[in-house]
C-alpha cells in the first residue's frame, strides 16, 4: 500500500441490519488516478460513496482520505461529490448553484466558475432556473457544482446516467484532463464502456471487491475479450466461492 | 364516461389518504383537539380578578342605624362576589401593586365618602385601573358599579342613604353611583385592538418564519441538497444559524410593514422603543426558525407541514395569553401556557407596546425567550445529526 495514496480504506465493512452493503474492503486510490467502481445496481457502490466522504459511518473498518481520518469536516474542502440524483436548489439559477457550493467550501473564484460553466458547456443557460431545466442539463450543473471549488478529490456516482452518449464522450475527455492537473477521481458506473476509461476498476459485487485492476489486465485475467464477459466471469466464480 | 374508470380513480385516492396514517389520524383528531381546547377556554370561568381596596372612610352616624361605613360596606359586598379577590391597600401602594399586576384595579375610598354620599346623594368611586387590557377594565368598572348599587340598595328605605328617588338634578345621571376612572397604563381610549395587536404582530413573525424553515428544510431533504450541504465543511451549527439569519431577516422586514400600517394607518396605540420590540420580534423569529427545523423532521411533504399547524400553532394563539389571559385559564392548563414561547413575547411586546416598558421590566420574559431560543438551537442541531456530521 503506497504511503501517497490518496485514498485508503481498510477492512472497511458498513451492515444496515442483516444486509452487509460494504463487505470488508480495502481500497487504495493514487494521486491522479480514476478509479472506477463497477458493478450492478445494489452491489453497493452507494453506499461506499458516502462512507467515503464522511455521510455515514462504518460498521468497523477505518478510512483516510487525503492524508486525514474520516469523519473529517475540513477535508471535505478539497473533495468534490456529485450524487446520484442531481440535488440542486431548483429556485436557483445554474450559475447561483454553482457559486453557493464553491463558497460553502471557501471558495469563490468567479473566473474559475465561469470556466466550469464553459466546460459543461452550460453557458446559454447559466442564468436559467434549475427548475425549468431538463435531466440532462440538471445532470451537467451538478457536475460543475462537484467542480466549484477546484476539488484534489473527485467522487462522483454515477455522474453520466441520463446523460446524453456525446456529452458523455465529453465528460470523460473531462475526467482524463483533470486526472492530468493532478485531481483524482473515483467514479461508479454499471455501464462497462466507461470503465473502459479508467485507469484502474474495481468490480464490486454484494459490498465486496471481486477483482481490482486495468481493464486489460481484467480482461486477460479471465481470457475474455469484453469487461462485460470478464465480469460475468468474476461474478461467477465468486457465487460458486458462495456455494462452497 | 365510465363509472368504473371513476371508482378506480376514487380508490386510488382513497388508498393514498389511508397509507399517510398521519395525515388520516389529524384529519380527525387535530380539530377535537382544538375543540376541546376552545370549549375549556370558553367555558371557564374567569378568576376572581384581584382587587385593591384602599378604605380611609370615616362613615357617619346616623340616628336609625348607628354608624355607617359606606366605603366598608361596599367593600363586603366587592368581597362577597365571586368576581373579585378583595386586597386591603394603603394609599402609597397602589401604584406599586398595579405596575407589578398584583391587582389589576383599586378604589379608592376617601375619608369623607360617606359624608359626602348623604351630601350629594351621589357616590363618587374612585377607581384607579391598571388599564392595558381594555375588557379587562371595563369589566372591573361595570362590576364595581354594580356591587356598590347593591350595596346603596340595601340601604334603601332604613333611614340612611336614599329614602326617596335620588335628587335628579336637570342633565344629570339619574344613577346614585358614578365612576370616575384613572388609568395607570393606557386609558379609555384603548380597545381591544391595541391589547390585541402586539401579539397578533408576534404571531404573524412567528408563523410566518415556521413554515418558511419548515417547507425550506424539507425540500433541502427531498431534493437531495442536505447531502450536498452534508458533504462540505459547514457544520450542523452554521447552517441552523444561516437558516435563522436568512430567514430572520425576512420576518423582521414583515413585521416592519405591519407595524408601520397598525401604527399609522389603525393608529394602534404604541408607547415603547421600536428597537425592544424588534428585538423580541428577532427572537420569536428564531424560535419560529427552529421549530420549523425541528418539526420539518416529521415531515415528509408539504402537505404534512400543515399538519402541524393545530399542534404547533394553534395551542400557542389559545394558550399564550393572546386572548385568555393565562390567570384565567384552569389550573391544568397553565403549565402549558409557561411552555409556550409565544406567552413571553406576548407579555413583553405588551409591556412595551401598552406600557412604554423598556429593557430593565422586560428583561425576565426576554431572558426566558432567549433560554427557549437556544434550546431550539441546540435541539434543532442535534435533530439534523443524521444527515450532517
Amino acid at each position: 500500500m503506497t504511503t501517497d495514496a490518496i485514498l485508503e480504506t481498510n477492512e472497511l465493512h458498513k451492515h444496515f441490519g442483516s444486509i452487509h452493503a460494504v463487505d470488508g474492503l480495502n481500497l487504495s486510490v493514487g494521486c491522479g488516478e480514476i478509479y472506477g467502481l463497477i458493478g450492478p445496481n445494489g452491489s453497493g457502490k452507494t453506499t461506499l460513496i458516502r462512507l467515503l466522504i464522511g455521510l455515514l459511518r462504518p460498521t468497523s473498518g477505518s478510512i483516510r482520505l487525503l492524508g486525514e481520518v474520516v469523519p473529517n469536516k475540513a477535508i471535505l474542502a478539497q473533495v468534490g461529490y456529485m450524487t446520484q440524483a442531481s440535488a440542486l436548489y431548483e429556485d436557483l439559477t445554474v450559475c447561483e448553484n454553482i457559486a453557493f457550493f464553491a463558497e460553502m467550501c471557501g471558495k469563490h473564484d468567479r473566473a474559475w466558475i465561469d470556466e466550469v460553466i464553459e466546460l459543461v458547456d452550460l453557458q446559454d443557460r447559466s442564468r436559467s432556473l434549475v427548475r425549468a431545466l431538463s435531466g440532462g442539463l440538471r445532470q451537467r450543473t451538478s457536475l460543475a457544482c462537484a467542480l466549484a471549488h477546484r476539488p484534489r478529490l473527485l467522487l462522483l456516482d454515477e455522474p453520466t446516467v441520463g446523460v446524453d452518449p456525446q456529452l458523455r464522450a465529453t465528460f470523460w475527455s473531462y475526467f482524463r484532463r483533470l486526472a492530468e492537473t493532478g485531481v483524482t477521481l473515483i467514479v461508479s458506473s454499471h455501464v462497462m464502456d466507461e470503465a473502459e476509461r479508467c485507469d484502474r476498476l474495481g468490480f464490486m459485487r454484494q459490498g465486496k471487491l471481486l477483482a481490482e485492476g486495468s481493464a486489460a489486465k481484467l480482461r486477460s485475467q479471465t481470457g475474455t475479450s469484453t469487461l462485460e464477459e470478464a465480469f460475468l466471469h468474476f461474478a461467477a466464480g465468486s457465487v460458486k466461492g458462495d456455494l462452497r | 364516461m365510465s363509472s368504473r374508470r371513476v371508482l378506480t380513480l376514487a380508490r386510488r385516492v382513497m388508498r393514498q389518504v389511508l397509507r399517510d396514517r398521519r395525515t388520516a389520524a389529524l384529519l380527525v383528531f387535530g380539530p377535537m383537539l382544538i375543540l376541546t381546547l376552545g370549549a375549556i377556554l370558553f367555558r371557564s370561568k374567569p378568576a376572581a380578578i384581584p382587587l385593591g381596596v384602599v378604605n380611609e372612610d370615616q362613615g357617619l352616624t346616623s340616628p336609625v342605624m348607628g354608624a355607617v361605613v359606606l366605603g366598608q360596606r361596599i367593600t363586603d359586598e366587592l368581597a362577597a362576589s365571586d368576581a373579585f379577590a378583595v386586597v386591603a391597600l394603603s394609599r402609597h401602594e397602589v401604584d406599586d401593586r398595579l405596575r407589578d399586576g398584583t391587582v389589576q384595579g383599586v378604589i379608592v375610598f376617601s375619608e369623607d365618602f360617606t359624608a359626602h354620599f348623604l351630601e350629594n346623594r351621589q357616590a363618587v368611586l374612585d377607581l384607579r385601573l391598571e388599564g392595558s387590557n381594555p375588557a379587562r377594565s371595563m369589566a372591573i368598572t361595570a362590576r364595581v358599579t354594580e356591587a356598590a348599587m347593591r350595596t346603596l340598595a340595601s340601604l334603601a328605605g332604613t333611614g340612611f342613604g336614599v329614602p326617596g328617588a335620588p335628587q335628579v338634578r336637570e342633565g344629570e345621571a339619574a344613577l346614585p353611583v358614578s365612576v370616575q376612572a384613572t388609568y395607570l397604563f393606557g386609558g379609555e381610549e384603548f380597545d381591544t385592538i391595541d391589547f390585541v395587536a402586539p401579539v397578533y404582530i408576534a404571531l404573524l413573525a412567528m408563523f410566518f418564519v415556521f413554515l418558511l424553515a419548515c417547507v425550506a428544510f424539507l425540500r433541502e431533504r427531498s431534493q437531495g441538497t442536505m447531502e450536498r450541504l452534508a458533504a462540505t465543511p459547514a457544520t450542523r451549527v452554521e447552517i441552523v444559524l444561516g437558516y435563522m439569519l436568512g430567514l430572520g431577516l425576512f420576518a423582521l422586514i414583515q413585521v416592519a410593514v405591519i407595524l408601520f400600517f397598525t401604527v399609522w394607518v389603525l393608529e394602534i396605540h404604541y408607547l415603547g422603543s421600536l428597537g425592544l420590540l424588534f428585538l423580541v420580534i428577532a427572537l420569536l423569529a428564531v424560535v419560529g426558525v427552529n421549530l420549523g427545523i425541528l418539526a420539518s423532521a416529521f415531515a415528509r411533504n408539504e402537505f404534512q407541514v400543515l399538519q402541524f399547524l393545530p399542534l404547533v400553532i394553534f395551542p400557542q394563539i389559545l394558550l399564550g395569553g393572546t386572548f385568555w389571559a393565562v390567570s384565567d385559564l384552569p389550573g391544568y392548563l397553565q403549565p402549558f401556557a409557561y411552555l409556550m414561547p409565544l406567552y413571553y413575547a406576548n407579555r413583553a411586546l405588551r409591556d412595551v407596546m401598552l406600557k412604554g416598558w423598556g429593557l430593565v421590566e422586560i428583561w425576565p420574559n426576554l431572558a426566558i425567550l432567549i433560554g427557549i431560543a437556544g434550546v431550539l438551537i441546540v435541539m434543532s442541531a442535534l435533530m439534523m445529526r443524521r444527515e450532517v456530521a
